[in-house]
């Protein structure tokens, strides 16, 4: 067989969901979010909304103020000013949001002396499932996980970069959250896992209506995964685009300086 | 190339972020150094006489050969246990044209620089003069001298093997401590005295106007055994542990699971405590803090009460004491993790708070067997476990809250000061020095017992009102969160 043949015999495309309707409730709300470090604003959003089943990609440079944004809709690092609201409720020194959002963003979210299985167990557990929840979940990462991650007995710390990144995906995942919140998701992940992840995360939208909140450096990648794509440039949204085909090229235009 | 080795480690620990933040801690450990250095001189001079009194039929520089290979495997002893591994970043140095043999030279040579190995020489040198020269003349007293500095060279570079070849094994510590029982038995029923070898070894050598190469000639073979390790074992990965991969043995505590969030918090820090070097080292070290009250309580009677409550705080709390230290800082590696799942504030507070109880528990239910040594003991106990649970427990968790530094567990923990600011320091105040201070001020007045009841009072109030107090805590922590959450952050 050709190349060409070979191509056309396995299946890489990735479902597309159905658009989010216009109608739909607003989960998370941040208006006049500002963070100021030393006299420099990293981040100056005057108003933002996402829906409930938006998929919404973040693109932008180093230091664009993609992970200091999802820092602050997860009240790890307190806004200069402004505020983020989940359901309508304020994030900041409060705990309700926690059980609605499933998130990764670095290893900082890993408990790098436990095995992946006691941290999907202390996961599980702290978001009541019982151990009949967590495994049946684990069974459904099987393909993610390509046999690698479960009963390895590894720790986590000894895992490749690839795996850890894994993993901390699937501990988002496991509390079935309303909201996601990955930060650079596919960077670090073999090609393989890249596509089993993006099509992993167009079912969720599709079968769950899972809003979803990702960043990443691959354009590529967000376009297929996100209806919704906001660009930041030094703390700013300086596009926000409704996804389309033509997409991709814009964005590649926008970044080619 | 090695003065550039030399630059980088320089550099890397005048860069290290908390550096100049350290200032105290680094004060405190100089001025305990300077206190070592006085007493050392001290001993030097006084020695001669100590020895004399000792062993009135001999020399005191005879006895003091005698004693020298006791010295020596005590040395090796304590560099085994203490000494940490000296460590360049090989891998980054690896892919650079430099020869291997530079980077392990430089490996092995550089904490023979280090001047705290030189500390022994402020003994040395007062007991040459003193003791050596009256036995061996000037000459004698300079051999002595350099003789010293060698066995410093060789149980250096010794002890460094010992432990890259059979790395901090509980086992060869065990077999050590055999053969040395092994040894002092020998000595004891007189089949063979090592003392008297180590006499005459070493009185040859000081003699000797060529002995000192003899020394040196084992520190060169102790170096030879290093170099000969590194070229067995040639990849990091064979030597470095952090990059070496192992399977783990899990343990489980279901029996804590049943405690719903609360106990999958406290088992998640049990499984801290015996997966990390650091965390693990204290654990072994506890057994010897909670004898720490059989050095004073037989004559308990000659010391004043507020030593003596010192003590009581110490070892009815020691596993808190010990542990609290790290109480949240040592979640820091994934603070992220625990703010952003269904943990809230107040779960993760009392979480923390019911381990502390816990150990405190487990330090006065071991330590009970000290009752046996009066009724003022017995008191003393239970006024000091008042107080450490009533008190002490919310000082711990209040104060946690000001520690921002993220703490390596990996490392080594003997004088390991990594993650460890100042506010670990003022925390012993209210801790320790206030109940010892007070108790010792109302002594004064021969009123004791008014110190004792207000103390128990204390922690009867901070027992009653651990809800109100743990409220606080709460407040406190959410208002640092953010300082907490920025601080763990930073690697160091």
């Amino acid at each position: 067989m050709k190349t060409e043949e070979i191509r056309s015999t396995i299946d890489y495309s990735v479902p597309v969901p159905p658009p989010v309707p216009v109608n739909a409730n607003t989960v998370i709300k941040a208006i006049n979010l500002k963070k100021i470090y030393n006299g420099v604003a990293v981040l100056n959003i005057p108003e933002i909304t996402i829906k409930n089943g938006e998929s919404f990609g973040l693109v932008g440079n180093n230091g664009a103020g993609k992970t200091t944004f999802f820092r602050l809709i997860l009240d790890l690092i307190e806004a200069s000013s402004g505020e983020v609201r989940i359901d309508g409720e304020k994030v900041a020194r409060r705990d309700d949001w926690k059980s609605k959002v499933g998130s990764f963003l670095d290893e900082s979210f890993l408990i790098d002396f436990l095995t992946p299985e006691e941290y999907f167990n202390f996961t599980g557990k702290v978001y009541g499932k019982s151990e009949g929840d967590i495994a049946a979940f684990l069974e459904s990462m099987k393909e993610f996980f390509n046999g690698e991650i479960i009963g390895s007995k590894k720790l986590i710390r000894d895992l490749s970069k690839g795996n850890q990144k894994k993993t901390g995906i699937a501990a988002a995942l496991l509390p079935c959250p309303q909201i996601l919140i990955l930060d650079e998701p596919f960077t670090a992940l073999d090609p393989t896992s890249q596509i089993r992840l993006k099509r992993m995360l167009n079912e969720l939208k599709t079968t769950q209506n899972m809003t979803m909140l990702i960043s990443s450096h691959d354009l590529n990648h967000v376009t297929e995964v996100c209806d919704r794509i906001v660009v930041l440039e030094k703390g700013l949204t300086v596009r926000d685009i409704h996804t389309t085909e033509d997409t991709l090229k814009e964005l590649e235009s926008y970044f080619a300086v | 190339m090695y003065t550039q080795f030399f630059k980088h480690h320089w550099l890397k620990s005048l860069r290290a972020p908390g550096y100049y933040k350290n200032l105290i801690v680094n004060i405190f450990m100089g001025l305990s150094v300077l206190y070592f250095l006085v007493i050392f001189v001290l001993l030097g001079f006084t020695m001669p006489k100590i020895l004399a009194e000792a062993a009135p039929h001999l020399d005191p520089a005879y006895t003091f050969n005698g004693g020298m290979i006791f010295v020596i495997v005590l040395a090796l002893l304590i560099r085994f246990l203490f000494q940490p591994l000296s460590t360049v970043n090989l891998q980054s140095y690896q892919v650079l044209p430099i020869k291997r043999s530079k980077l392990v030279n430089y490996l092995l040579l550089k904490p023979l620089l280090n001047p705290a190995n030189y500390l022994t020489l402020s003994f040395a040198i007062p007991f040459a003069i003193t003791g050596i020269n009256p036995a061996y003349g000037i000459g004698g007293a300079f051999r002595f001298i350099i003789i010293v500095i060698f066995i410093v060279w060789f149980t250096t570079l010794f002890a460094t093997f010992l432990k890259r070849k059979f790395g901090s094994n509980i086992l060869g510590i065990i077999a050590f401590l055999a053969i040395i029982a092994g040894v002092v038995a020998l000595e004891y029923f007189k089949i063979f005295s090592i003392f008297e070898m180590s006499q005459r070894v070493f009185g040859f050598l000081i003699e000797n106007p060529i002995g000192w190469i003899l020394v040196l000639g084992l520190s060169v073979v102790a170096f030879v055994l290093n170099k000969w390790f590194f070229a067995q074992n040639y990849y990091p990965e064979n030597f470095d542990k952090k990059t070496a991969k192992k399977q783990v043995e899990t343990r489980n505590f279901t029996f804590m699971e049943r405690f719903g969030k609360i106990g999958e918090i406290i088992s998640l820090e049990m499984k801290l405590v015996l997966r990390h070097k650091r965390t693990k080292n204290v654990l072994y070290l506890l057994p010897i803090f909670l004898f720490y009250g059989l050095l004073f309580y037989p004559e308990s009677m000659s010391q004043s009460s507020g030593a003596l409550m010192f003590i009581a705080i110490f070892i009815t709390g020691a596993a808190m004491i010990m542990f609290g230290q790290w109480i949240i800082n040592w979640d820091g590696s994934y603070f992220d993790f625990l703010m952003t799942r269904n943990i809230d504030t107040r779960t993760y507070i009392r979480a923390n708070f019911y381990a502390l109880l816990a150990l405190n528990f487990m330090s006065f239910i071991i330590t009970t067997p000290y009752f046996l040594f009066g009724t003022h003991i017995i008191i003393n106990h239970l006024v000091a476990f008042l107080y450490n649970v009533g008190v002490n427990t919310h000082i711990y968790l209040f104060g946690a809250t000001f520690n921002t530094k993220r703490l390596d567990l990996s490392q080594r923990s003997a004088m390991n000061m990594q993650g460890v600011s100042y506010k670990n320091f003022l925390i012993i105040i209210p801790l320790l020095v206030v109940p010892m201070g007070l108790i010792g001020i109302f002594s004064l007045f021969d009123a004791k017992n008014i110190a004792l009841i207000i103390l128990a009072l204390l922690g009867l109030g901070g027992i009653f009102f651990w809800r109100q107090l743990l409220k606080i805590t709460e407040k406190q922590f959410l208002k640092r969160k953010y300082a907490l959450c920025e601080g763990f952050r930073k690697k160091e």
